[in-house]
């Protein structure tokens, strides 16, 4: 099972510390209730390091990478500086989302990941309570932060598309 | 253009049973939203507007074409509920050219947020000049098949509204939900029948894809057909249990 997980989002990267994982990949009725419980989350994951994305095109060439599934260099300076302590580096399982994400991320740190269930139900604890585990980053925040990306992430997709068929011939 | 519907003091305004929708009741009764631009059409709807009484305010609403919008014809169709309501949070998969979704924008009000999944890039043009005026609305050209690749712009949501006319809608919704729909959310989906399987009878494919839905953890909540607007279609809401 993971000891950190990795979570993406519009303002920048936050990796998360698990300090309570029992019994979460059993899918029943309670672990979801006590995952969306706050007070109960909050005691099985912590946030160790947030790294928020400069500007707005500095957001979306690393939402390209986390898109294609690749390492780009601050989400690897991130994963260094946290989570490459010589004497712990041997326990230390990275949950990730995506897998094809994970496996860029093995094969360029040497991070053993994990995208089992578990991995899966932490991430789902961590987006729903985001705003509060996030410090200083206001649900308001978010928000806009996803608008931006949103709007710039969807033009570059226009803009690289070779196939567009674009004649109105009336 | 113009005219038509700007009955002016003939108007009346009543609210619809699903919260932020509403009736305007002239000549005939027609479903609208309020608009949360005043002063602009998305696609060439008419607006009414009325004046709110003594302070001289007004407020305009937009015309709701159930034939243009299958939510709509969900809504005139007499879905019990639709649970997208003022405040929440909607992904909207299948987002085409975004005139429904502008209306979806509308209902859950600045409070709420849409955010609007659409592959094509042509729809994809369309769908990001609307957003462009509808700040509750975040534009995502991507593939919905694949929802790990806009994960980086989500939260968790409330509702799911899939209308993507893929024979794998129903996968698609639970991927997504998978992810990104809270414990007790709730899908709801338009089925054309023969996007999904053109040779069987619809009623047999509806009822395959509430399977479907049953398998990945949703318990159906209601169907119905979307006639007379559409032929074959039917919209089922599920809730998203997420435990087996």
């Amino acid at each position: 099972m993971a000891t950190h997980i990795l979570f993406e989002t519009a303002s920048g990267y936050a990796i998360f510390e698990v300090k309570l994982r029992d019994e979460l990949a059993s899918m029943t009725g309670a672990v979801q209730t006590s995952i969306q419980d706050l007070g109960k989350f909050k005691k099985m994951v912590s946030l160790l390091s947030f790294s928020p994305f400069k500007n707005a095109a500095h957001a979306l060439e690393n939402a390209n990478d986390v898109s294609e599934g690749t390492v780009s260099e601050d989400l690897r300076a991130l994963l260094e500086l946290n989570l490459s302590k010589p004497s712990k580096s041997s326990s230390i399982v990275l949950g990730v989302s995506d897998p094809i994400l994970a496996s860029a991320i093995k094969g360029a740190l040497k991070l053993k990941c994990d995208t089992s269930e578990s991995t899966a139900e932490l991430i789902r604890g961590i987006r729903f309570h985001a705003p509060k585990l996030l410090k200083g980053l206001q649900s308001d925040d978010l928000t806009k932060a996803q608008l931006g990306l949103g709007h710039s992430y969807s033009r570059s997709k226009l803009k690289f598309n070779v196939n567009r068929v674009d004649n109105m011939i009336i | 253009g113009r005219g038509g519907a700007r009955g002016g003091s003939k108007v009346i305004i009543e609210p619809h049973k699903h919260e932020g929708i509403f009736i305007a009741k002239g000549k005939e009764s027609m479903l609208v939203t309020k608009n949360l631009v005043p002063g602009e059409s998305v696609y060439g709807e008419k607006r009414i507007s009325i004046e709110t009484g003594e302070d001289g305010g007004k407020i305009e609403y937009r015309v709701w074409n159930p034939f243009r919008s299958k939510l709509a014809a969900g809504v005139l169709g007499g879905m019990d509920k639709i649970f997208i309501v003022p405040g929440a949070k909607v992904l909207y998969l299948g987002a085409a050219s975004g005139t429904s979704v502008s209306h979806v924008a509308d209902i859950v009000g600045p409070e709420g947020v849409v955010y609007a999944v659409e592959f094509s890039p042509r729809s994809g043009r369309d769908l990001i000049n609307m957003a462009k005026k509808r700040t509750n609305v975040i534009p995502i050209v991507e593939d919905a098949r694949f929802p790990q690749k806009y994960r980086i712009l989500l939260s968790t949501v409330d509702v799911i509204f899939a209308d993507v006319a893929q024979p794998d809608q129903a996968r698609i919704v639970a991927h997504n939900a998978h992810q990104f729909l809270k414990v007790d959310g709730h899908a709801v989906i338009s089925i054309k029948a023969n996007c999904i399987d053109s040779t069987a009878p619809a009623e047999a494919v509806f009822s395959r894809e509430i399977d479907a839905l049953r398998a990945e953890m949703f318990k159906p909540l209601e169907q119905i057909t979307l006639e007379p607007y559409e032929r074959d279609h039917a919209m089922v809401t599920a809730r998203y249990v997420r435990h087996k």
